[in-house]
């Protein structure tokens, strides 16, 4: 199964991704902190997708973003920003980074499924 | 000077109010989720978006708190400056107010960012896919 990690300081954030996603053919991980999910990533767990917050301690998503496209294995891996920001200006950024896509919070659980579903090419 | 004292013990117990509230809410809503995963309930848009409501809270309170830290920075040195020269508190007070104005339009530019689709009715429900 494809793994998708949730990367969100909220953990009422995650628990609701993880209660949405629960009937998808997906291997789930979730982290609070990008930075611990980074370290991980880079001892050798290749994720097919990865959802990040973007307002987070420590590092921020689009610093986790800008790590993971310099590491070679996850340069193009599928990326979704899921957040309650909306400003245009940091949207730009994310997409100059190879960002996938934008979900602002509160998501839509049909909506997020279907957005995991397009990305990893699942069947629907 | 009295009255920043005053200010600044206002502000301090602001914060620790806020910061009550954001741990008040996540065990709150996290005894919610853990009810809900371990009796295998199927949550709805409704309760999903109950739960998300919770980070856009933090996020709001966490900035406020912020802007808190931010206005007792500003005046503990105006104070400190007061105590120093009397002569110079004419200067440090306009200067204390433009830092508070900015602190504050800072303040309402984060509420305004962190809220979401919350906050505004048009906002797109739909995923924005680059």
């Amino acid at each position: 199964m494809p793994l998708v990690i949730f990367v969100d300081d909220s953990e009422t954030a995650l628990a609701s991704t993880r209660m949405s996603t629960n009937s998808m053919p997906i291997e789930v991980k979730q982290y609070t902190e990008a930075q611990v999910a980074l370290a991980e990533i880079k001892a050798g767990m290749i994720p097919d997708l990865i959802v990040t917050d973007l307002n987070m301690p420590v590092m921020n998503g689009l610093e986790f973003l800008k790590e993971l496209r310099a590491f070679a294995p996850t340069s193009r891996t599928p990326t979704l920003m899921l957040t309650t920001e909306t400003k245009a200006e940091l949207k730009q950024q994310g997409k100059a980074l190879g960002l996938t896509g934008w979900i602002v919070k509160p998501f839509n659980p049909a909506q997020l499924k279907q957005a995991i579903t397009r990305v990893l090419r699942l069947p629907a | 000077m009295m009255i920043l004292d005053s200010i600044d013990e206002l502000l301090v117990h602001i914060k620790e109010v806020q910061l009550d509230v954001i741990e008040l809410s996540n065990d709150s809503l996290m005894k919610m989720s853990s009810f809900i995963e371990k009796n295998g309930l199927e949550i709805d848009e409704d309760i999903s978006t109950a739960l998300q409501y919770q980070d856009i809270v933090t996020q709001q309170l966490n900035a406020s708190i912020e802007a808190i830290d931010s206005m007792k920075k500003n005046i503990e040195f105006f104070s400190n400056a007061f105590k120093s020269d009397e002569g110079l508190a004419n200067e440090s007070l306009v200067e204390l107010q433009e830092k508070l104005t900015a602190t504050l339009q800072e303040a309402k530019d984060k509420k305004s960012r962190f809220s979401g689709k919350h906050a505004s009715e048009h906002a797109e429900d739909e995923i924005e896919f680059f």
